[in-house]
């Protein structure tokens, strides 16, 4: 729950009422040098599995990021002590094939490249399921416009942490969705996907996936989405995310179950 | 519930009584030796409408050296040897009042001053009426607004407002444009103490900070203290903001109000009993929701949002040394979206004061307060229905004794006991929504304080204001407080039963000003000051918000401290028609709050977790000019300053700029009276953009543009720079009523000020990323009608 971004949205209102006004302008800013970043997913469907990795670049060039080539990328099963050598395909990604990551188990992810070592663990959550995904007339705004809802129960004997990720016509709307369960612990829980970029209209191809979490990963999407408030009236300082890598790696390492749906919208 | 605060009460008495004794064998000594004088007495008034004046100079001509201000009742207190003296009695915008009088015996003598009206006046106002009390007085870092001049200072949409004029003074930055929240020499906004007779007002902002909850119609006073604070002010670590409401015309029935563009106002005063008490009421409404209505936008349309707040006071005098005052606060914002959200919050505050006069030179002031803010969430949506309630109340009893002992000396003393009970935040949520019901633990707090001071003529240069303040705090149970590792986990929890003392902090506040002067026209002062914080607001977003989080000082956030030195020169020229003054200051904070990555605060039990502390320092220099009487009158304040936090979290643990951290800061003021119907007013302001964090670098995640920061607050943002234009036209002079018309121009040159610089992928260049910058207000014209009968 946002209770800062309901009041915004209001507040949003008026702003925009008044006299509010956006313009591109150009900054100097200051490069730092090229940073590691690192995206490991470990899903519990059982098949290929990704880690891609990448380099920071300036903020004034464009989206090309550089892949990093020749790592040696492996996921190391816990309580089995099973290690997983991923190989790598196309440059910058590696996969392994076949793999599941398994509920309550925990895995090690160890990246060696550059000479530096850089790992993290993540624990692979109960699988929580997706009921179902349903549009309605969106509350702010124009009339036209629709908002997802996702619904599911949430067990009362765990805590709980989700990620949704929204597509609109297969683009990815670019929100990120991070719940956790400290408010709706064991409800049956029908939780808005508010939007701030994408318009969902009539006839739209809405899909939703949800990924059941662990804490670490709850919270490095939850300070992400945080700074994507960074509107007007509002937002945190922005900083990196907590990270679950060591050795200042940006990025992620996330051991979740995924389940996903899909409608038209009507 | 009185008996669990004993234990506490004994404590802090002993030490308290130990101190007053400390203090007075200082100050006693002078006061035996002194040869056998009499004291002059009495109250200080506006002729017309009976209102007590605040700060009038009561000086003796024969006498240079003697002299007394009325306090803040009004009250004037003058001991001096038996003679004949010839008093001048003087207070801004008043004609002075020349005395005779003969001194054999103690005497009570009341004054009435008739206030100056017409502009011929203004212009040849005699030498006499301008004192200068700026360069002899101890006191610095303080000052005074006159609210004559407030009326008259271009506004936003031409609601005149004091948060935002004292923005416009050295040392004094606003928070944000169309923003009432300010920061004080580096402090943050929720460093400042806002008192509004005597009660704290917590949140000061109406609409999230676009409107203060000061009506100007209601208000008689503001004092703004920097730095120097006297010990009689405690509880937060920047400022005192002291607003005083008005008492009410006690002898005549008015009625006076205004009609803008987005409010309207009204106030009625009159005696309750001629010449012996008076009450005053001021309301205010806006109406914007009526704006909404217009909208195309059908959700626009079914929003609500306004607010109003409501002023009233009322005194009675029993005789000349006994009066009651009753004076209240309330006011309240509502803002609606069309069966989605609602909320609203609002202060309101109750002060009853009795002030007692035991000798001509023992005047005592009893005050009870009450203090409450509170706010309110609402989801209406299908299954996400909730209730979200906040509150913070207190209840406040002080004893304020001045004690006027002559031959150079008024102390100061008195003691404050503040009782605390916050509800951080409850949910409350139907069967049918996905929320669950929940509640935070109330907090319950008792700040409780001892002061003394002394304000000392030690020679016709020399003048010394020093005193000590005693402030401690106290958290009680019931609840479960936790303490918790560096990573935010549990570490102990214990529970405390009520009236159990979780914990306990007790503080020394020493608080020391002197003046010398090296003529009657330019002197050097200094000052030093600990103030202590027990109050923080807990937000981690750039700007504050109703639903701002309180938290008090606890078993793990310790009480904020000050430490604040500062120094200064100021000079009078042409006879005290221009004042200029030269402060330096360096200030050491320590205990100040910041949040971990991610930090959730909202209904968190243990949102003391989210927090990391570190210390901070601020050090400035502010120039001031002032042109206080005349046809053209206004002032012209530079700051240049340097605000930093230090953390050990945050880059590295080195000292980094604090977001108010604003390099240069320029404000002029200039209001020209062209006749008696025509004045003309216009406002200046510079400032150095806000210290903020831009990205470094870019990268990848899940098809999603990443920000790479690898610094907090190193980039700036651009600065701020707006002219502001103001026309007041006066009514036909008419017997029965009077009518005035204001006219504004904000932001004449149209300049589009940061409110926000965000960063995005480029919609008309993809593939790339761009910077936006969003601006609130471009040029805004307003036009105001105001009446008075």
């Amino acid at each position: 729950m946002r209770r800062n971004r309901l009041t915004y949205l209001i507040f949003f209102a008026l702003i925009a009422m008044i006299a509010s006004c956006q313009k591109v302008i150009s900054l100097k800013l200051d490069n730092s040098a090229p940073q590691l970043v690192i995206e490991g997913n470990l899903t519990d469907v059982y098949g290929i599995q990704y880690v891609v990795i990448t380099k920071s670049v300036p903020f004034t060039s464009t989206n090309t990021f550089p892949r990093v080539t020749g790592a040696s990328v492996s996921i190391t099963d816990d309580s089995t002590g099973y290690v997983f050598k991923f190989h790598e395909d196309t440059t910058g990604v590696y996969s392994y094939y076949p793999m599941v990551g398994l509920a309550g188990r925990k895995y090690i992810m160890t990246v060696k490249t550059g000479g530096q070592v850089y790992t993290a663990s993540s624990t692979m959550p109960q699988l929580v399921n997706l009921d179902s995904i349903t549009a309605k007339i969106s509350s702010f705004g124009n009339s036209d416009l629709r908002t997802i809802t996702v619904n599911y129960q949430d067990p009362a004997s765990i805590a709980n942490q989700y990620r949704f990720v929204l597509n609109v016509n297969h683009k990815p709307s670019g929100t990120i969705f991070a719940f956790d369960d400290s408010f709706t612990n064991g409800r049956y829980v029908r939780q808005d996907l508010f939007e701030n970029g994408t318009d969902i209209n009539n006839q739209d191809t809405v899909s939703v996936e949800m990924q059941c979490i662990d804490r670490n990963i709850y919270e490095y999407w939850y300070s992400l989405s945080q700074q994507q408030q960074n509107g007007p009236g509002g937002g945190t300082t922005p900083s990196n995310p907590p990270s679950n890598f060591d050795n200042n790696a940006l990025g992620y390492f996330s051991a979740h179950t995924t389940e996903s749906r899909v409608i038209i919208v009507n | 519930m009185l008996k669990l605060f004993y234990p506490l009460f004994n404590c802090v008495k002993f030490r308290l009584i130990l101190l007053i004794c400390l203090l007075f064998t200082l100050a006693v000594p002078y006061t035996a030796l002194a040869q056998k004088s009499f004291t002059i007495s009495g109250n200080i008034k506006d002729a017309v409408t009976g209102e007590a004046l605040i700060g009038a100079s009561v000086r003796v001509n024969e006498l240079p050296k003697a002299g007394a201000v009325s306090n803040g009742y009004g009250f004037y207190s003058l001991s001096i040897p038996h003679g004949e003296y010839s008093l001048i009695i003087s207070y801004v915008g008043y004609t002075p009042v020349a005395q005779k009088i003969t001194l054999t015996k103690d005497t009570v003598l009341n004054i009435a001053l008739q206030p100056r009206n017409s502009l011929e006046e203004v212009v040849i106002s005699s030498k006499t009426a301008r004192n200068n009390a700026n360069i002899s007085s101890p006191q610095m870092g303080v000052e005074k607004l006159d609210m004559s001049q407030i009326n008259n200072v271009p506004v936003l949409l031409g609601e005149r407002d004091i948060l935002k004029t004292i923005t416009l003074l050295p040392g004094v930055e606003a928070a944000g444009e169309g923003n009432t929240g300010f920061y004080v020499r580096g402090g943050s906004s929720d460093q400042n103490l806002i008192l509004l007779d005597e009660a704290i007002v917590y949140n000061a902002s109406h609409l999230f900070g676009f409107f203060s909850t000061f009506n100007s119609d209601a208000i008689k006073d503001v004092s703004l203290y920097k730095g120097g604070m006297p010990a009689q002010y405690g509880g937060r670590l920047s400022s005192v903001l002291d607003v005083k409401m008005d008492e009410g015309n006690n002898k005549e029935y008015s009625t006076e109000g205004g009609i803008g563009l987005i409010s309207s106002r009204i106030k009625f005063e009159g005696p309750i009993e001629k010449d012996k008490g008076s009450f005053m009421i001021s309301a205010r409404r806006t109406y914007i929701d009526a704006l909404l209505k217009a909208s195309s936008d059908s959700s626009i349309r079914g929003s609500t949002l306004y607010f109003y707040d409501l002023n009233a006071k009322a005194n009675y005098h029993f005789d000349d040394k006994n009066a009651i005052y009753l004076s209240g606060y309330f006011g309240k914002d509502v803002l609606g979206l069309l069966n989605t959200f609602g909320t609203n919050w609002g202060n309101s505050t109750a002060t009853l004061r009795f002030n007692h006069i035991f000798s001509s030179k023992l005047f005592s002031n009893t005050s009870l307060i009450y203090s409450n803010y509170n706010y309110t969430i609402q989801s209406y949506l299908t299954g996400n229905q909730f209730v979200a309630v906040s509150k913070i109340e207190d209840i406040d009893f002080k004893e304020d004794l001045q004690y006027f002992a002559g031959n150079g000396h008024t102390i100061n003393f008195g003691i404050d006991a503040l009782h605390h009970n916050l509800a951080p935040g409850s949910l409350t949520a139907p069967d049918s929504s996905s929320f669950n019901t929940r509640s935070i633990d109330r907090r319950y707090g008792l700040e409780t304080a001892a002061y003394i001071s002394d304000e000392w003529k030690v020679s016709s240069h020399l003048n010394l204001l020093y005193g000590l303040r005693l402030s401690s705090i106290a958290i009680f149970g019931p609840g479960t407080f936790n303490t918790y590792d560096a990573d935010g986990n549990t570490v102990t929890s214990k529970t405390y039963g009520s009236g159990d003392v979780v914990k306990s902090y007790l503080y020394l506040e020493p608080r020391i000003s002197a003046s010398y002067s090296l003529d009657d026209q330019q002197s050097i002062k200094a000052s030093y000051n600990r103030n202590t914080q027990n109050i923080h607001i807990l937000s981690n977003s750039n700007s504050s918000t109703p639903t701002d989080l309180y938290a008090m000082s606890s078993n793990n956030i310790k009480p904020e401290i000050a430490d604040q030195v500062s120094t200064g020169y100021f000079r009078n020229f042409s006879n005290n028609i221009f004042e200029f003054s030269a402060e330096v200051y360096y200030k050491w904070l320590q205990n100040q709050i910041d949040y971990k990555n991610g930090a959730e605060l909202l209904l968190n039990p243990d949102v003391e977790s989210q927090l990391v502390y570190g210390t901070g320092r601020a050090y400035g220099i502010e120039f001031f000019m002032k042109k206080k009487y005349g046809r053209f009158n206004g002032w012209i304040g530079y700051t240049l300053s340097r605000t930093e936090r230090k953390f050990d979290a945050i880059n590295n643990g080195d000292y980094f700029p604090a977001t108010q951290d604003r390099t240069h800061d320029i404000s002029a003021v200039g209001i020209f009276k062209l006749n008696n119907r025509w004045s003309f007013s216009g406002t200046f302001v510079y400032e150095s953009g806000n210290a903020v964090t831009y990205p470094n670098g870019k990268y990848d995640i899940g098809g999603l543009t990443t920000y790479y920061y690898s610094e907090r607050n190193g980039d700036r943002e651009p600065s701020t720079n707006r002219l502001d234009l103001g026309a007041t036209l006066e009514g036909k002079q008419h017997k029965k009523y009077h009518s005035s018309w204001t006219f504004g121009i904000y932001n004449v040159y149209n300049h589009r000020n940061p409110y926000a610089i965000t960063f995005r992928d480029s919609k008309t260049n993809p593939g790339t990323t761009e910077a936006v910058i969003t601006s609130l207000f471009g040029r805004v014209p307003s036009i105001t009608w105001n009446f008075r009968f």
